[in-house]
């Protein structure tokens, strides 16, 4: 029981971090970033080169890939999100089509087999009887304090009033000389670099591969559609019901099916409450 | 506009492009180019069958591979584990891929555009992994093995293939050219206004996407018993971009355009075949170049434009430029005439 | 001969009461006026009345069917069709495809659509327009697109939202006459929301007048004119701008 608790929480706490990034971007731009899982391949894979091949101290590869990835986001958003904004299918398009890309490179440099990123702490803690092993109590850590700092950042800094601003009324915050496309770059920054901090942790438990990127996309998608679109509590909310529906049936069933509760979530809720928990915009 | 005259240079047109394909194997003989064009032609297939619904409601379908796997995979299982002939495959795999449509369709269709698409991505990404979760039954990685071919002669399977492609466009295009697909394009405009013009528009979205299925499916069994064998693969989100970036080189909407994109996309693939593992790569780059410089498309303005041309024929043939030219030189030399 | 009887009709938008215990009667072959301020919930009576939103209770009527629950499309399949405040024509379609559109329900008579549509288009005042793309009509022709396309799906009532909006004066006298006309040779039952009094006065025999969702008064325009509630409500709240 305590092991469904503990082993849910880190779960959730990864893909709040996935899910956050996801639906901030969308609550800001009104766009489904498809290359949001690409972030979280680089992420993963940034680390592991870092650390496994030039041998890199983890802190040190952490906020490199962070950075990079953060700037890769920037990069993406520029230059093949901002210039087809009018339409969201278009939107879709390229940035699948960025992923797609990605994944490539990765393939070609990496090679497609699975590679197992070494674990970041060794050192295993024990809760209340539990054997936890150290990276995933980091994860936790990790994510608690990212998200954490994302909420303060947007409470008290003037920026993150002008980005609360634009996700509740773009047009508005345009009439009070609020620069939306520098806003919409750094929301990117922040969405890419939370990705990649989730990759960056999941890595040592879920090994790695050129094609890491489509699940969390699909899942990313049914967290924020639970939890309603563009809301961040709900993101989170979600994030954690889906990583103890996850940790539940792989206790209860096997660890195969915990793909499909995702999907089984996402049409779910589609069907009974579109607009999620917290939506406010339905997604119709 | 579609008047009589460019309805019968459409015709005069698919009926040259039909009959070019179906001699160009008996020309350059050989295995390999019977086998791309097969191939080809079963892209086309799915990517008009993409078009009829993505294309005209404009809602785009990103898991199309959802129902063009299980077609395929229902060829797979009825002709090995369930031992049917290979024929039953075919209506069988179009009644699950619409079965499949119908279950998608239902929560999905009421979803404005960019989600329906990730909705589907979604379904088809579950669907691969579930393939691979249940090995036992789908031979996992590597699939269903040993199909039966369906025609002994693989020039006779692709005159087979294209006969089918001819039929499905043929139908499609009436059908987008119908009120079927006035309403479908309406329903692209504004739900609302459909609703107020009395349009049931959950029928007609979810019929379309059930036909788009259909006919997925189709070129999904005619794939399996191509290659004989099935895997997760076909599932891919690969196979879905490739499709829509067909599409897309085709011009959205135009149904027709679809093949020629296909037709194109494929030439594309076999002349990088030498680029083996960079081939993905370059074809995400097509795509993306394609969006930014081609957003309507190569094949059917250009075939618009072209029919504009043939059409302004008035009836007895203008002489051609040169001809007109050579007169008037004729005329100048033999001291008569304008001047030149 | 009652044509629409809507009786106890009301709907909460969450804390919002938007129409309260609304019950009107409608005769065939009446043109009645929906007389409100901005927000007293005209508009999302009509939504109700067609089906786009449920009520939460209350009954309506039509013909002797009941509307509760019967989906927009249906309930244009039996007889009643509205146009919309903001003109939404089928971008991509020609005028004439527009019309078509309209012309595919279980009401209307079979035979050449095509050429019911063009008659249509002609009784509006598009006609020569046919082949125009509908995104490219002027907005007084938009409108009349509008009124095309709910009369292509041969309907008994028509509800019309605020069709004057948005025009100028003579666009305005047509449409009027058009009005009446649709009235008079086609013997519509119309229902009509609109601000600007002076045509509505003229136009309709009937007015209920409806403030916070609620009706506040019904009678003839004099009378409406004359009733006290109706002034200090709508009237004494009169937004600055328009036309009185």
């Amino acid at each position: 029981m305590l092991e469904i608790l503990i082993f849910g929480a880190v779960t959730g706490a990864i893909y709040a971090m996935l899910a956050v990034g996801f639906t901030l971007i969308f609550g800001v731009a009104r766009i489904l970033n498809l290359a949001h899982g690409s972030f979280y391949a680089l992420g993963a894979y940034g680390a592991y080169a870092l650390t496994s091949v030039f041998h890199l101290p983890l802190w040190l590869a952490a906020i490199l890939t962070v950075a990079g990835v953060a700037l890769f986001g920037v990069a993406v958003e520029r230059i093949f999100i901002r210039p087809m904004r009018a339409s969201q299918l278009a939107v879709l398009m390229i940035t699948l089509a960025v992923a797609l890309v990605v994944e490539q490179m990765l393939f070609l440099v990496f090679g497609s087999e699975y590679r197992n990123v070494p674990a970041f702490i060794d050192t295993k803690f024990t809760i209340g009887g539990v054997d936890v092993a150290g990276q995933r109590v980091l994860a936790f850590i990790v994510s608690g304090l990212a998200i954490g700092g994302l909420y303060l950042f947007i409470q008290t800094t003037r920026l993150g009033s002008a980005i609360l601003a634009i996700s509740q009324d773009p047009e508005a915050a345009q009439y009070m000389g609020i620069p939306s496309d520098r806003i919409f770059s750094v929301v990117m920054a922040l969405s890419a670099a939370l990705a990649a901090l989730a990759g960056i942790m999941a890595g040592p438990f879920l090994s790695v591969n050129p094609s890491m990127h489509l699940l969390p996309i699909v899942k990313a998608f049914a967290i924020v559609v639970v939890g309603g679109l563009g809301s961040i509590p709900g993101s989170i909310l979600a994030a954690f019901m889906l990583g103890y529906a996850e940790t539940l049936v792989a206790y209860l069933g096997s660890s195969s099916w915990t793909e499909i509760v995702s999907v089984l979530a996402t049409l779910l809720m589609l069907v009974l409450r579109p607009a999620g928990i917290f939506g406010r915009r339905a997604a119709f | 506009m579609n008047t009589p005259r460019y309805r019968n240079i459409d015709r005069a047109g698919a009926i040259i492009a039909l009959a070019i394909l179906a001699v160009l194997p008996l020309v350059f003989t050989g295995r390999y180019l019977v086998g791309v064009l097969t191939v080809a032609a079963i892209y086309g297939i799915w990517a008009v069958s993409w078009d009829f619904m993505s294309g005209l409601t404009g809602r785009e379908n990103f898991g199309h591979s959802l129902f063009i796997g299980v077609g395929a995979y229902t060829a797979g299982f009825m002709n090995t584990a369930w031992g049917f002939g290979p024929w039953w495959s075919l209506p069988a795999a179009m009644l699950v891929a619409v079965i499949f449509a119908l279950i998608m369709g239902f929560p999905t269709l009421r979803l404005r555009g960019p989600y329906f698409a990730l909705a589907m991505l979604s379904g088809a990404v579950i669907m691969q992994r579930l393939m691979l979760i249940f090995w036992e039954y789908t031979g996992g990685e590597e699939g269903i093995q040993g199909i039966d071919p369906l025609l002994a002669s693989p020039l006779y399977f692709y005159w087979l293939v294209l006969a089918v492609l001819a039929a499905t466009t043929l139908l499609l295009v009436s059908l987008a050219r119908s009120d079927w697909g006035l309403i479908l394009k309406a329903i692209r405009g504004d739900e609302a206004t459909c609703l107020a013009a009395g349009i049931n528009i959950t029928f007609y979205k979810i019929a379309s996407l059930a036909i788009s299925a259909a006919f997925a499916g189709l070129g999904g069994a005619l794939y399996a018993h191509y290659q004989l064998q099935v895997s997760p693969q076909l599932f891919a989100v690969v196979t879905s971009i490739t499709i829509i970036t067909m599409v897309y080189v085709g011009g959205m909407g135009s149904v027709y355009g679809a093949v020629g994109g296909a037709l194109l996309l494929s030439l594309m693939t076999e002349l990088l075949r030498d680029f083996g593992e960079w081939r993905l790569m370059i074809y995400s780059l097509v795509l993306i170049a394609i969006l930014f410089f081609l957003p309507n498309g190569l094949v059917a303005p250009i075939w618009q434009r072209l029919r504009t041309r043939l059409a302004r024929d008035p009836g007895p043939p203008a002489a051609s430029a040169p001809q007109e030219a050579k007169r008037a030189i004729d005329n100048a030399v033999a001291g008569k005439g304008e001047a030149v | 001969m009652t044509l629409l009887s809507v009786k106890d009709l009301d709907k909460h938008f969450g804390g919002l009461h938007a129409v309260k215990h609304v019950s009107i009667e409608v005769a065939r072959g009446e043109v009645v006026g929906i007389l409100g301020p901005n927000g007293a919930g005209k508009t999302t009576l009509y939504n109700l009345l067609t089906g786009f939103i449920p009520a939460d209770s209350g009954e309506i009527l039509f013909n002797g069917h009941a509307l509760r629950g019967v989906r927009p499309h249906r309930i244009v399949g039996m007889g009643i069709a509205r146009t919309f405040q903001l003109c939404r024509p089928f971008v991509g379609m020609s005028v004439l495809e527009n019309v078509r559109v309209g012309s595919l329900g279980p009401r209307v008579p079979a035979g050449d659509l095509d050429a019911r549509a063009r008659g249509l288009l002609g009784d509006v005042g598009l006609a020569g327009k046919e082949d125009v793309p509908s995104e490219r009509l002027s907005y007084g022709d938009q409108r009349r697109l509008e009124i095309a396309r709910a009369l292509a799906t041969e309907p008994e009532l028509l509800l019309l939202d605020e069709p004057f909006a948005g025009l100028g004066s003579g666009e305005i006298d047509e449409l009027s006459v058009l009005i009446r006309r649709l009235h008079q040779d086609k013997g519509l039952t119309i229902l009509l929301i609109e601000h600007k009094l002076r045509e509505f006065m003229k136009l309709v025999s009937r007015i209920i007048a409806i403030d916070f969702g609620e009706v506040i008064a019904t009678g003839t325009p004099a009378e409406i004119v004359a009733n006290p509630r109706v002034i200090e409500a709508y009237i004494g709240r009169q937004e600055v701008g328009h036309a009185a």
